[in-house]
């Protein structure tokens, strides 16, 4: 890496892992600029250091790793968020993917796995495990089953077909490049199919929300 | 007495509220009773000495029977004597005739609301005690046990009793709800430190791997099985917790959040309704417990009946165990859940080296197709199907579809 080296901060409760991701991360030319053991410390410390990539761990004392994501990203748009999560709690992980998190993998993964998925996580590509694509797939299905509310005021996000196949695919661990080849279009494009399924859910969240702000706002008149 | 719910809505608490209406329109109607038969009553002074009384404790006491802490002993006691007398006090204020034709009493109708207090805050025995005495006094105040003084005193007693009855069972139930609610707490707080614990041994064992695994080139035999260890227990401990923690949770009736933890459900229950609706997801995770096979599936539940649940699951391991021996022990799987509106898909995916073209058709006309076969019938028997397919150089897929019911 000739330009300057990418800046990432590591957020973990149990500091031997803490300090083993960072010695990795430093190992293979990544500068860790901050780490944090707990949810306030992180949101702190992010603030101050600006790294270019947030590597979260979701169970998190005093503040969860979903509430940091949400803090952080929504400041800060520009942040990526990798979510490196040991038991993968399916609402949790959701939650973090709704809020900005555009990558998730499991502490299971190798060291080259994560440098791949930070390095990747950097330049704005969605890091999907097949378990997240699963999740994401279930997600789209659930909003369009219909919400439970009586007045749907936002219409729910849905896939294109292409979309949900190239989902599929990666949900059945296909890499990038296989699902590319299966279905004859670039890697750019499968991508490109794979992060518009995270925009359009992180859409809809924000989407969400502020009619909810609006909402209530509204009632305390 | 046994301790009261406060605060919350509870079975006993409508009762209160009506024994305290009851009470004051009791009172007025025996007011009005006595006042439309004034010119009958051989002492009407004495009556209305009595009314006075009985109009002034019962609307100075109307906030001792709005629950069962105000309701004390002494209230009771002194309510119950205001209804003794009262019945007591009868022959002599009113006319020998009237009582003899079966007329009122003094309290009339108000005595049931005494008798009614004993059985809604002590429960049948109490109600029991306080309907006999009322008995006793009626039986004294009419001279002779008539057949109708007898059927009034027997119906009051059964009435009392039957609603101590019910209240003492209805403050077992809250009781008993109220433990329930208890040992869900407890429990799901017991399961947060759970999950918490296991956090932390699944991240040091992953760790231990990854440290093993860097220095594995001079680590010899033993950091190759230290290893090999590490990872089993690792996808062990994941697959348990993505089933959710067994425990004595399950005695007690929940509602179940979605995405909440889960019921599990074993293959192992037995007992269970074949049509009672379970969670493929939690039967699936059973499947998914080395390393090499991973499962990918919504985050709210995906229910069908559970035997066509264990129809489908035991066909997805049929399709592993397919992978096993055709793709070898090395090969990974990837299990993917779908719940779609109309069906439920499960695709089995392997990364080995694929079904050459035809060989399965083959294999079919021939009449040896164990795997096939075994899948495929069990799908048609849920009236689903099931597909066999392969990309070259991607590995093989099976796609079980099954509809919902």
């Amino acid at each position: 890496m000739g330009e300057s080296p990418l800046k990432v901060m590591v957020v973990d409760d149990h500091p031997m892992w803490r300090d083993a991701v960072a010695r990795d991360l430093a190992g293979a030319g990544l500068e860790v600029v901050a780490t944090a053991g707990d949810g306030e410390q992180a949101v702190r410390r992010a603030r101050a250091v600006r790294p270019d990539v947030l590597v979260l761990d979701l169970n998190l004392p005093l503040k969860p790793g979903v509430e940091v994501c949400r803090e952080l990203v929504g400041a800060d748009p520009s942040l990526r968020v990798l979510v490196l999560s040991a038991s993968g709690e399916h609402a949790d992980v959701l939650e973090a993917v709704k809020s900005g998190a555009t990558g998730y993998l499991v502490k299971s993964a190798s060291t080259e796995e994560l440098l791949d998925a930070v390095r990747r996580t950097a330049v704005g590509e969605a890091v999907f495990t097949p378990g997240l694509a699963g999740l994401v797939l279930g997600e789209f299905r659930r909003l369009a089953a219909g919400p439970p509310e009586p007045a749907p005021a936002t219409p729910a996000p849905r896939l294109t077909d292409r979309e949900t196949e190239v989902l599929r695919l990666v949900a059945k661990g296909l890499s990038y490049k296989q699902i590319a080849e299966r279905l004859v279009i670039s890697h750019r494009t499968v991508q490109n199919h794979v992060q518009n399924t995270l925009g359009k859910l992180q859409l809809h969240n924000r989407v969400e929300l502020v009619r909810y702000a609006i909402e209530t706002g509204l009632d305390e008149d | 007495m046994t301790g009261e719910p406060r605060g919350r809505m509870s079975v006993e608490q409508p009762l209160w509220q009506a024994l305290t209406a009851y009470r004051v329109l009791t009172m007025l109607y025996a007011v009005g009773l006595f006042a439309s038969a004034y010119h009958q009553f051989v002492r009407p002074g004495l009556a209305v000495g009595y009314y006075v009384v009985l109009a002034v404790w019962t609307l100075a006491t109307v906030r001792k029977v709005s629950d069962a802490r105000s309701c004390t002993r002494a209230f009771l006691g002194v309510d119950l004597t205001i209804a003794v007398v009262g019945i007591l006090l009868t022959p002599l204020a009113d006319s020998a005739s009237r009582i003899h034709a079966g007329g009122p009493t003094l309290p009339s109708i108000w005595t049931a609301g005494s008798v009614l207090a004993f059985a809604v805050k002590g429960g049948w025995r109490w109600a029991a005690f306080a309907s006999t005495l009322v008995a006793a006094a009626n039986l004294v105040e009419r001279g002779a046990p008539t057949r109708d003084t007898l059927h009034n005193v027997i119906l009051v007693w059964v009435a009392a009793i039957a609603i101590g009855y019910v209240v003492e069972v209805a403050r077992a139930s809250e009781r008993t709800l109220a433990r329930a609610l208890e040992i869900e707490a407890a429990t799901r707080e017991r399961e947060r430190l759970a999950r918490d614990i296991h956090d932390g041994v699944l991240q040091v064992l992953a760790m231990i791997r990854r440290r093993a695994a860097d220095g594995v080139t001079g680590g010899g035999a033993d950091t190759v099985e230290l290893v090999r260890l590490a990872g089993e227990q690792e996808s062990a401990l994941r697959a348990l917790i993505s089933r959710g923690l067994p425990g004595p949770r399950d005695a007690v009736p929940r509602a179940l959040p979605a995405g909440g933890p889960r019921r599990d459900a074993g293959p192992g229950d037995a007992e269970e309704d074949p049509d009672a609706p379970v969670d493929v997801r939690a039967l699936l995770a059973g499947h998914a417990t080395g390393p090499r096979i991973a499962l990918a599936e919504p985050g709210t539940p995906v229910e069908l009946p559970a035997r066509v649940a264990r129809e489908l699951s035991a066909a997805v391991g049929a399709a592993l165990d397919n992978v096993r021996a055709h793709a070898g022990e090395q090969a990974r799987a990837w299990i993917l859940l779908e719940d779609e509106p109309d069906q439920v898909i499960v695709t089995v995916r392997d990364d080995g080296p694929g079904i050459p073209a035809g060989r399965l058709d083959a294999a079919e006309r021939e009449g040896r197709l164990g795997v096939a076969q075994s899948i495929r019938g069990r799908l048609r028997d849920l009236g689903g199907t099931a597909e066999l397919y392969s990309v070259p150089g991607q590995g093989a897929e099976v796609e079980l579809r099954v509809p919902k019911a």
